[in-house]
């Protein structure tokens, strides 16, 4: 075997574990690629492409004038204060539980928790709501064992079908989904870092400011973030308890694409879809900032 | 014994070579169904039904059993026919039939669509491809000239007028649309569905306008009346579907007449009584729902007895009462002695389109009972434009109302 042959020899197996290793790397994220490409990507631009259409497929900037005229405008105002009650409202709940259960709860309470949570978390959709109804509507069996202790949840102006009553059945499923994703981030907190402290002469409190608090801030203002994105965007449950009396920006889309009464205003509907694609890249931005910021400091 | 044998057997040939030559006469090879236009082109009701049975599948879309009677309707046909129907999401809308039609692959094509009106501008507008390929069944007559298109690409089929519906146990029982702002109906009253999303819905609205005052160019009356329910707490904004009344969330509700039997029945299976009556103070009669044939329908000849099936005015027979001797009938005689779809949408409480003609033939058979129209009652049919304009009134206020 000459010098020259070894050389290539060498060469070739040295190309070959490279072209292996990144074909390796193509083949292993070619599903992920290729998934967020035929359900994120494309559908993403089919939609933004389609907005700036009008019917017969010529360009036109109409679309987007109507969709920041009214009713529209009420529309979004109504879904981000939607998003944005519902996802405290949940939020503040389902982290303390997640912190109680966590530092408090034995292994089997906590199994137990998590189990439930994720049963509860996905129950969504038009069951959801007929099962308020069912429970806490006018003749429902809870609305009636409540008035057995004399408490009559109609008396005054309560309704289960406005915004109000919306946000109170977005909280079945939107508190246990706080416990499942805060609750990680509630484990990584150490023990013996609550102890050091304390044998550093700080006080439960000032741990807590100085350190429980940081640590935790970023997880729960991305948990947040989901919690706002799915009341945000849900639309099954909103629709069978509102016959659209409460503006909301999925039920519009859904009365313009997919209704009986609005026609040929499709790409009106896409409009407002992009409007909400960019209402969720705003939300994303105090997410970013303070990422970087825990990242610098951790 | 062998003699007879041999006997039997001839003519058992015989009778094999002769029903052959029958069922490929009609169906010769030269007509090809999917450009068909009318019974006669298709060689006549015998070659039709042949080349139907043949083709042994139906696709329709959205149509919902207890929707003007259509579960008697397929299942008539079926029966008589013996062509299996597919029905793709029946409870959708008519934007899902279009959108169908615009995506969906060659085998899973509706073979025929029931439409809204509304819906129909967005395929017959100017600048857009026909989708529908045009056909004139056998009582094309007797169709109104406004609810037609004259080439024959879609026409109109049936209509249902608003009625009150209300539980049994509702004291006292509402008869008139202005009877609902009774303080005793507080938290009682519903719509089926979104104003802004469903057309029934958004008729009930127009049909409380005339109740109050208002005309086929102005639905502002309805609109302040249901602004007036929800103040005094009367409207509840709960979906007025057969679950959300069997769960007690409400008790009134405005809906189409011929809702009414398959209503009742779901009720009567929940334990409760529902009951329907034209309102004296509105009769409001809806534009007919369209028909038409696809044009990719993947069987094109069971699309066409299907549309002379669905406008045929015959007094015969309903589903339960065919019999497996029917069924040898040929062709026309078997369409003849089955009752037409403009009959079936009758025992369903809806209005045929065909009618007028029916009732100057003596054809038409009688609805159920308690939906007849108030006697001397003006029955109001706010046309398309019309709607359109009322619309967008419904469409800017609803949501904030």
């Amino acid at each position: 075997m000459s010098q020259a042959e070894i050389q290539t020899r060498k060469g070739a197996s040295l190309r070959g574990t490279l072209s292996g290793q990144s074909l390796g790397l193509i083949l292993g994220i070619l599903p992920l690629v290729s998934f967020m490409g035929v359900f994120f990507f494309w559908p993403l631009w089919s939609v933004l492409w389609s907005s700036f259409q009008d019917n017969v497929g010529a360009f036109t900037l109409a679309n987007f004038q109507v969709a920041l005229g009214e009713p529209y405008k009420t529309a979004f105002s109504n879904s981000i204060s939607l998003g944005l009650i519902s996802a405290i409202s949940s939020a503040i709940p389902g982290a303390v539980i997640a912190y109680v259960i966590e530092s408090r709860g034995g292994e089997r309470l906590r199994q137990f928790v998590a189990s439930i949570s994720g049963v509860l978390s996905t129950t969504g959709g038009v069951p959801l709501a007929f099962m308020f109804i069912a429970a806490y509507g006018a003749e429902g069996s809870a609305t009636a064992v409540l008035r057995a202790f004399g408490i009559n949840i109609y008396a005054g102006t309560f309704t289960l079908y406005s915004l109000a009553g919306v946000i109170f059945v977005y909280s079945y499923f939107m508190i246990p989904t706080m416990v499942i994703v805060f609750s990680p981030a509630v484990h990584g907190i150490r023990k013996e870092w609550q102890e050091a402290a304390k044998n550093l002469g700080a006080t439960t409190a000032q741990f807590w400011r100085r350190v429980g608090i940081p640590l935790l801030f970023p997880s729960f203002i991305s948990s947040l973030l989901l919690l706002f994105a799915a009341a945000f965007s849900a639309y099954a449950t909103a629709r069978a308890m509102t016959s659209g009396s409460v503006a909301l920006v999925p039920l519009m889309i859904g009365n313009l694409v997919d209704g009986n009464v609005i026609n040929d205003q499709m790409n009106l509907g896409k409009a407002l879809a992009m409007g909400m694609v960019l209402v969720s890249l705003v939300a994303m931005i105090p997410y970013l900032l303070i990422q970087r910021r825990a990242s610098r400091w951790q | 014994m062998r003699a007879k044998r041999i006997v039997a057997l001839a003519v058992a040939a015989v009778s094999v070579i002769s029903m052959s030559v029958a069922v490929a006469a009609p169906s010769n090879a030269a007509t090809n169904f999917c450009t068909v236009t009318d019974l006669k082109t298709a060689g006549g009701m015998d070659a039709l039904v042949a080349a139907a049975k043949k083709e042994g599948t139906l696709n329709v879309i959205t149509l919902p059993r207890d929707w003007a009677n259509y579960g008697e309707a397929m299942d008539l046909f079926t029966k008589a026919f013996g062509i299996k129907i597919v029905d793709d999401n029946p409870d959708g809308s008519s934007a899902y039939e279009l959108q169908t039609i615009a995506t969906a692959p060659a085998a899973k094509q509706p073979d025929v669509v029931d439409i809204g009106v509304s819906a129909l501008n967005t395929v017959t507008g100017a600048g857009r491809p026909s989708i529908f390929a045009p056909y004139k069944v056998a009582t094309w007559n007797h169709i109104p000239n406004v609810w037609k298109d004259p080439a024959g690409a879609w026409y109109g089929d049936y209509s249902g007028i608003i009625a009150l519906s209300y539980d049994s146990s509702v004291s006292p029982a509402p008869t008139k649309i202005s009877d609902l702002t009774n303080p005793a109906y507080k938290g009682m009253v519903a719509l089926g569905g979104d104003p802004t999303a469903a057309q029934m819905s958004f008729l009930s609205v127009f049909a409380a306008a005339i109740a109050k005052g208002g005309s086929v160019t102005n639905i502002q009356p309805g609109l302040d009346f249901f602004k007036t329910l929800k103040s005094n707490g009367n409207f509840v904004a709960v979906n007025g579907n057969g679950e959300n009344y069997a769960a007690g969330a409400y008790k009134i509700s405005l809906s189409w007449n011929f809702n009414a039997p398959g209503a009742i029945a779901t009720a009567k299976a929940a334990g409760k009584t529902l009951k329907f009556v034209i309102p004296t103070d509105a009769v409001l009669q809806g534009t007919p729902y369209i028909q038409a044939i696809n044009k990719k329908a993947p069987h094109c000849a069971a699309a066409r007895l299907w549309e002379e099936f669905l406008y045929s005015e015959n007094k015969g027979i309903t589903s339960a009462k065919v019999t497996a001797a029917d069924k040898k009938l040929s062709g026309s005689k078997l369409f003849a002695k089955i009752e037409g779809g403009q009959n079936i949408f009758v025992s369903g409480g809806a209005t045929p389109i065909n009618a007028p003609a029916m009732i100057k033939a003596k054809s038409i058979i009688n609805g159920p009972e308690g939906l007849n129209i108030p006697k001397g009652a003006k029955i109001v049919q706010p046309n398309p434009d019309q709607q359109d304009a009322a619309k967008k009134l419904v469409i800017a206020q609803w949501p904030t109302l």
